[in-house]
């Protein structure tokens, strides 16, 4: 028996008169939903931008295929003909170590504060009201970039690695105590019922179920900021003259135009942050779960 | 003994649902009782406006000589102390063990530092093990919760429960998720806790039968009132039906 006839002898009856078809006399599967249409058309119209824009580019006089072939022979320099010029391999790895030291305390006191605020913050552990002041003072916080922050807190700290320091962490907050309250609002109501019933407190209630049940989240979101940390760290080196790796990465590429040495660095930076990625799998995948 | 007295009971949800509509019963001390009727009827408002899980919005509950309603923060801890609750969904910290999640029922008696770093005298552990090895979990002490059986877990659900040395015992629909084996060994431990140790029962429960089998008092609740009040032996076939809102034929039981 082929497919075709399995499916006329159906014994279940339909009544064809109200299916809906398409124009062509298709029966219809998919209902075009308003959202759809929505995306449809900011899809159609960014791909029309798109090109729109290539095409009215000012190219000036640059030969196009010259600059690729510029931009190859540089970034080959970079990468296969990597070198330190300016300083020594020890002296970049103190400087690494710097720029860790910067992402590791921006993510412990930012860790620390976001657990308070983010308990706060979780709608099944206090009121709508705090927990929206708190979310939407975050959010604002999160819109603003990591840089703008640094930059703000530059104009009272100087620029340098304390107002990296207060900016990163800034940031760092918007972004865990959204984490951290989003990972304890999944968490059971009923967990949080029973122990109320039997009479226990608030902060009880925290330490003896919510974070017994969420801390491997909370731990997890927090190895992931370090390592968001760890990037924006270098950035920060570089753009807000908070020291370290990103400092001399600055300095090689915008001082002495060493592309050799930017490939070294970066080469550098990679190593570590690949270093970090597996660390933190390893520790999450043997200690926590 | 009167141990709980509710009279005009009453709780409007916003948006004007009316959960409860006027519920008037009393509880003497060692009754078990069981409160029937359809999904939506009030069962789970009527069973949590006893402890304040829910507030009333009129009426009165007196329990053990107090006015539930009228109780502030500390004292409403310390009536929960003497109230267990029993939940249909076990409600305990997966990823603690057993053992810590029926300590868990002793938190109302102790200080908020005392709770937070979770120390407990030697008299309540011993109690603890006690009461576990009541139940039938002496090898699964130290287990994670998230390691047990379903009819396990409701086990620590009523050891929690029960060493908070209660009055009455609190029960939202607890064999409702189990298979029949282990819905009925939580039922005897429930009926063994109320003939041996004295304390009042009060159990949400979809199973007609078994709540006729078990329960010396039945109360039925249909859109928040209720419908019947009596001894389970004398709910006739009419009755459930009136408790249901069915006509004849409709429910399973027949």
């Amino acid at each position: 028996m082929n497919i075709t006839e399995s499916v006329v002898s159906n014994p279940i009856q339909l009544d064809k008169s109200r299916l809906k078809r398409t124009k062509s006399g298709k029966i219809k599967v998919k209902v075009l939903r308003r959202s759809q249409v929505v995306t449809n058309i900011t899809l159609v119209s960014l791909v029309i931008l798109t090109i729109y824009g290539f095409l009215s580019f000012n190219y000036k006089n640059i030969n196009f295929l010259e600059a690729v072939n510029n931009t190859i022979t540089n970034v080959r320099t970079m990468f296969l003909d990597s070198a330190l010029n300016h300083f020594t391999l020890s002296e970049s790895l103190y400087q690494i170590l710097i720029t860790m030291g910067l992402a590791f305390l921006t993510t412990v006191i930012g860790g620390v504060i976001s657990l308070i605020l983010g308990l706060f913050a979780a709608k099944n552990l206090t009121n709508e009201k705090v927990s929206n002041v708190i979310k939407g003072f975050v959010a604002f916080i999160r819109a603003v970039p990591t840089i703008l922050w640094v930059l703000i807190f530059a104009v009272a700290a100087g620029l340098g690695s304390v107002a990296a320091v207060i900016g990163m962490t800034f940031h760092t907050v918007g972004y865990l105590i959204k984490a951290f309250s989003e990972s304890i609002e999944e968490l059971d109501e009923g967990v949080i019922e029973a122990l109320k019933a039997s009479g226990a407190s608030w902060w009880q209630i925290v330490f003896q179920a919510i974070l017994p049940s969420t801390a491997t989240y909370l731990l997890a979101w927090t190895f992931l900021r370090f390592e968001i940390n760890f990037t924006n760290a270098v950035a920060m080196g570089a753009a807000a003259g908070a020291g370290g790796i990103g400092f001399e990465l600055f300095m090689a590429s915008g001082f002495y135009f060493d592309v050799r040495e930017v490939g070294f660095i970066t080469y550098l930076i990679l190593a570590v942050a690949v270093l970090l990625e597996i660390l933190s799998t390893r520790i999450k995948n043997r200690y926590l779960y | 003994m009167r141990l709980l007295d509710i009279k005009r009971l009453s709780k409007e949800y916003k948006g004007g649902t009316h959960a409860l509509c006027n519920v008037n019963f009393s509880v003497n001390e060692g009754e078990f009782i069981s409160v029937i009727g359809p999904s939506g009827a009030g069962k789970s408002t009527l069973l949590r406006c006893i402890n304040r899980m829910i507030d009333a919005t009129d009426g009165e509950i007196t329990f053990d000589g107090v006015s539930v309603l009228n109780l502030k923060k500390k004292e409403l801890r310390r009536l929960r102390t003497r109230i267990g609750m029993i939940f249909q969904h076990y409600n305990l910290v997966n990823r603690l063990s057993v053992i810590e999640n029926v300590l868990h029922g002793r938190l109302g008696y102790k200080t908020t530092l005392e709770g937070i770093i979770g120390r407990h005298d030697e008299e309540e552990k011993e109690q603890a093990f006690a009461i576990l090895d009541k139940l039938g979990l002496r090898n699964e002490t130290y287990k994670r919760c998230d390691q047990l059986s379903g009819g396990q877990k409701q086990r620590v659900g009523i050891a929690r429960a029960l060493i908070q040395n209660p009055k009455l015992v609190l029960c939202d629909e607890p064999i409702a998720s189990l298979d029949p084996n282990a819905s009925k060994i939580i039922m005897d431990h429930l009926k063994a806790i109320n003939k041996d140790m004295g304390i009042t029962c009060i159990l949400n429960l979809h199973q007609v039968d078994v709540a006729i089998k078990y329960s010396e008092r039945i109360i039925g609740i249909n859109s928040g009132k209720t419908v019947y009040d009596g001894p389970a032996n004398e709910l006739t076939m009419e009755k459930i039906h009136e408790i249901y809102g069915s006509e004849a034929g409709e429910l399973i039981i027949e």
